[in-house]
This record gives structure tokens, sequence and C-alpha cells, in this order.
């Protein structure tokens, strides 16, 4: 049984009418944000959500920590449906910006130990700081540390410390959203390392969202591609990265910049993510795929491929039934 | 002959706990048709030394201290008075910023924008501006130019307003573009598209391009040579596939190896330890060696070390380690 399930969850959200739209009674526009996403989240792996700017990666993982409600599906967390926050703390967020997520007026000691208080009820008040301390020492933090505040620390630290607040709720899913992206390439790869290690050593579930290729072929077991709120691919890390089958897959693979290569001669995918109101009734990407037929215009159910994964493309290489 | 030639550039900012050298000593050289690449992590002066050449600080208190710009049938930028250089900006050399939305006037319709830089330097008629703007736009292909000569800068999307900001840079022919970041905020597959378009304005016009950039790989695809900083130095520099093929700082060598995409998944990542130096009190001698895996007693002696070639080295490839020119005595 998966560890978190989601199930056709469906997000959208209003677009602001003006006052003129008001007064000439029209109707409410909605962004559909997450489409249907189907996507179960095993236990001890890394799964990694990745997609351009505005493709709903960042959504589907507030849904799935219950910090935003879905308006359609549900998500079962180890087989019961969640509503809302979990107040069990088994489900826990690492943010992009550390320094907006930690409370810059209190020492990080005081906010670990609330953390603690708030999940583990059971554990006697005196204990909490040693087990602050133990947790400072699993994010490689110097004991120190608990005593000073978030201005005092550098980013790479504290992104160490929203990881370890996290962990002070003892968690069996961390949903990471691009908890890299704001860092150094060299203080990211100690962040790359850390996550790495709790799942490892931890057996810790972790759902990571990136834009970054390079970041996710290297940590995920396997990958969601996500595009206009609908995942287009999912595959085993390995034969995602060696085999794409939904070109747009294809398409993000071959724009990495490479260090070891200058740019290719392939032509790129022209355009951008276009207009999300505008809802095509068949595959999203058809008018920038350079595969694209009328075919293409139909809808795309996901289509089970030989390497066991699954592709919203009618061109992936199928399993044959 | 080069185009542009830095010299011992000095850049300082003044701040409340004392004055900042974010640039200190950097010299380097571009080639007219040249992409020429300045990389490092943040802090580490790339857009400071960028922004010395046309002195765009943008309202800090910023000054070039000392050193050389020197800009081939122009003459030294840096001792150019500010009305001068708001001759050069623009018609010789021109910028452009990492994030487009606030580089362009909200208030004002594309076309007009491209225009205005047109008539600034160079008689036009309104309607004669609006053409060229139209073939600048055509020119780094945009979809649909004449719809867009009349959109406000917010109905254009990331990739697209780049393409606007590139073409309001070539629109005085310049011979030298400097681009700090202009990629960094726009998705993976959108930076592909507009790196291939500075480089094709390369190939057809011969135009020379200065990229900053914290991607070592936008650097591998683009550029032809580069230069990698640190704390407000030069510490190699040499031809993008010598630097990045065989890196001989220990900086650049250890900047590689924390990159996820260049081991194995079953492979440690191997991260740079501690944080990089204030530069109001940089350490004595090479600034990287607190933080250098191989770093000796000697590292951390005199002044910071400049740049010299290794034996064996390829061609205009250098790097600023002592350990390097130890070797070299000793063979």
């Amino acid at each position: 049984m998966p560890l978190l399930d989601f199930q056709k969850v469906e997000r959208r959200f209003p677009v602001k009418r003006s006052f003129g739209d008001l007064l000439v009674n029209r109707k409410p526009v909605y962004l559909h944000a997450v489409r249907g996403v189907d996507l179960a989240v095993r236990q001890g792996e890394i799964l990694g959500i990745v997609g351009e700017s505005g493709c709903g990666k960042s959504t589907l993982a507030r849904i799935g920590i219950g910090l935003q409600p879905s308006d359609g599906g549900r998500v079962l967390f180890d087989g019961h449906p969640l509503e809302g926050p979990d107040r069990e703390g088994r489900l826990q967020m690492v943010f992009q910006d550390p320094y907006s997520s930690l409370n810059p007026r209190m020492t990080i000691g005081a906010q670990l130990e609330e953390v603690v208080a708030r999940y583990r009820p059971q554990m006697p008040r005196g204990d909490r700081q040693a087990e602050v301390q133990r947790i400072l020492a699993e994010v490689s933090l110097v004991p120190e540390t608990a005593l000073k505040f978030p201005h005092a620390l550098s980013g790479g630290q504290r992104q160490r410390v929203s990881i370890g607040r996290a962990l002070c709720a003892d968690p069996q899913v961390l949903i990471a959203d691009e908890p890299v992206s704001a860092l150094d390439a060299s203080v990211q790869a100690q962040i790359i390392n850390l996550l790495k290690g709790l799942n490892r050593d931890k057996g810790l579930t972790i759902i990571f969202i990136s834009h970054d290729m390079n970041v996710v072929r290297y940590l995920c077991d396997r990958v969601a591609v996500m595009y206009l709120g609908e995942i287009v691919e999912l595959q085993e890390c390995t034969s995602l990265f060696a085999t794409p089958q939904h070109p747009y897959t294809q398409a993000l693979i071959d724009a990495v910049p490479d260090v070891r290569r200058p740019q290719s001669l392939r032509e790129p995918i022209t355009g951008e993510i276009p207009d999300p109101f505008a809802v095509l009734p068949g595959c999203r990407f058809a008018p920038r795929c350079p595969l694209a037929e009328t075919a293409c215009q139909a809808p795309q159910p996901m289509q089970a491929l030989d390497t066991g994964g699954l592709a919203r493309c009618w061109k992936a290489a199928r399993v044959l039934a | 002959m080069s185009l542009l030639s830095v010299r011992d550039l000095v850049t300082e900012f003044q701040s409340p706990s004392g004055t900042a050298r974010a640039v200190d000593g950097v010299s380097f050289d571009v080639n007219p048709g040249e992409i020429f690449g300045i990389v490092g992590e943040s802090g580490c002066g790339k857009s400071a030394t960028c922004r010395s050449i046309l002195r765009l600080f943008g309202g800090a208190s910023a000054q070039v201290a000392s050193g050389q710009i020197m800009l081939k049938e122009t003459g030294d930028l840096a001792r150019m008075h500010e009305r001068e250089l708001a001759q050069v900006r623009g018609r010789d050399v021109a910028f452009i910023f990492q994030d487009p939305l606030s580089a362009l006037n909200p208030t004002m319709r594309i076309g007009k924008q491209i225009g205005e830089v047109i008539r600034r330097h160079r008689k036009a008629s309104r309607a004669e501006a609006r053409e060229a703007a139209l073939q600048l736009l055509r020119d780094v292909h945009v979809t649909s130019p004449e719809r867009r000569l009349d959109a406000y800068p917010h109905e254009l999307s990331g990739g697209l307003r780049q393409r606007v900001v590139i073409a309001m840079a070539l629109a005085l022919r310049p011979r030298l573009i400097i681009a700090d970041e202009p990629t960094t905020a726009l998705d993976v597959t959108v930076q592909d598209q507009i790196l291939r378009l500075l480089k094709e304005r390369r190939d057809s016009l011969g135009t020379s391009i200065i990229l900053v950039t914290h991607d070592l790989g936008v650097v591998s695809q683009i550029c032809d040579r580069m230069a990698v900083m640190y704390a407000g130095r030069v510490v190699e520099t040499g031809a993008v596939r010598d630097v990045l093929d065989a890196p001989s700082h220990p900086y650049t060598q250890a900047l590689l190896a924390a990159l996820p995409g260049q081991v194995s998944r079953d492979s440690q990542l191997i991260p740079i330890k501690g944080a990089p130096p204030s530069l109001i009190d940089p350490p004595a001698g090479c600034r990287f060696a607190p933080r250098c895996a191989l770093a000796q007693p000697q590292c951390a002696i005199g002044a910071a070390p400049g740049l010299h070639s290794r034996p064996a080295a390829a061609e205009g490839h250098f790097d600023a380690c002592i350990l390097n020119e130890v070797s070299h005595a000793a063979a």
C-alpha cells in the first residue's frame, strides 16, 4: 500500500473578477492548477516532482501536506483520508527560502523545542533540549547553533535548521519544495547529501520538488514530470533519464546545460508554457511538440510503459497488450 | 588586439561596517566577437565587476577605486566623466539585467521603449523608430512582432520580455553586450532558447558578449573563454573547455565536484566546507585557503597570489594557486 496516495486530485484557483466583470455578470474564471493527479508515493522512496514554473508541482505538494484544500479527489495517508494539516506531524514540509520560513525573533533552539513539544507531547519537558541537540547533530550543525538567531546563520545553515525543524516532529514523509534552489552550488551539495542520508539511514520518505533536472537525476528514486497541472510521465529515475517517453520530458532533459559539452545543435523546442486558461481537449504539450499530429488533439490517457512507468503520450513505447 | 581590456580593477562598496573590496585587482580581456563567461558564487564580485565597466551601481555607494577599463577606440572608461560614459552606454556597450520586468518601463508600450533607445542616440522620426523596433523584434524571433509592439511588458511572458530586453540592447549595434545572469529567472527550456539567441546574434553581428552567471553549465554551453571568480579575485581563466575539462585551481575543481550532474548516483557529492570570507577584512594569502582541502601553511601568507600559467597548461590557461607554482619550480 502506498504511504501517501493522491487520487484524482484537482485544484482550481478562482481568478479575481474586475468590477466591470461583476457588472456584466461575467462567469468566474478558474485557473486549473492541478488536473486530476493520481500519484502513489511509496514508503521509503525519494520521489521527485519536476516541471517548469506554473506546472502545479508546488500546489500539489501543498495539497499533499494539507496546507491547501483540494477541489476534487482525495489524498490518503497510510490508507486514511487526510483532512487539513496532519495533527500528528507525520508529514512535514521544507520550503525554498529558509529565511522567510524561520521566526527571526526566536533562537533556533526555542523554535525547534516548540515543534518537539507540539508534536511529541509524551516526551518529558526535561528531555526536549537533549532531543533538539540530537537533531542538530543529525543535520550536522554544532550544538551552539541552538543559541543563535536565524540572521546569524548562512543560507546553508538555515536550510539545515529548516530540515531539522521538520525532523523534530518525527515525520514519516518530508515534502521539500525547491529546498536547494536558493543556494550556491557548494552549499547545495551539503543539503542534497543530508537529504540522501536521512532517506538511507532513517528510511524517511521524501517528496522532492525541483526544477533542476541534474539534482533530481542524482537524488531521486522515481520521478514524476508535470506540465500544465498534469503528470505527463512517471518512471524510475534511471529509466526516465535513459529512455524518456514523453516528448516534454525529452525536451526538459535536452535543455539542461551540461558542463561537459557545449550546446548541442539539436533544435530546441519552441515557445513557452501556454496560457493556462486556454484549455485544450487533447495533449497540452502538443502546440510545442515537434512530434505532434492530429491524433494528439484527442484526450491523452496515461499509457503503461514497458519499463513499468507511465506516460501521457500515445506515441510512447507501450506495453504490448 | 582585444576589444575590452580590464587591468587591476578595484571596486569598493561602502557599508556601515567598513569598506568592502567587492572587486580586488581583476584583469581580463574580451576579444572581438568573443563570448566571455564570468562565473562564481554569490558575493564573489562577478556582478560588481561587470557593473563597474559601465558604472551601473544602482544607487549603491560604490566606486571604481583604481584600475583601467580600456575599450578599443574609445579609451579608459574608468577615467571617463559620467556624461561621456552615458554616451558609451547603449551605443558601444549595452547591459542586460537578470530581471527583464524591472528593466522595462511598465507604463510604456514595447515599441515605444525600443524606439526611445534609437531616438536617444540618433535622429529618427517616430515612424522610422517604430519600423526599426519591429525589425529588432523580428531579429530576436519574437512571434507576431507587429502585435507585440503595442503590448505592455506585463502582457508578455518572461522569455518574451528577455527577448525584448535583448532587442533593446542590440538596437544601437553595440560592440559589447554585458549580460548579468540573463537566464537565471527563466525556465530551463526558455533559458536554452535565450542562450541560442545570444550566440546567434554574436555569430551574425560579431558582437562581443560578457556573460555573468553562477551556472557552470551555462558557461559551458555558449562561452569561448571564461574567468572563475572567488572573493573579489579571478582565480582561474582560460578557454572554456580547458578550464572545465582540466581545472587547475582547487576552487574550480571543488565547484565542479559539488555539481550533482557530474557524479554517479552512488557516490557522494563533495561540498566545499565553510563559507566565503568577508570582503571587508579578507584573509592573507590565497582567499580560498581556509576552505581548501589542499591548503599548505604557505598558502595563508602574504598578498593574494596573482595568475600564472602552470607547466603543460594550454595556451591562455592561468590560475592563481601557488601550489601549482611550486610544482613549476620543482619541474
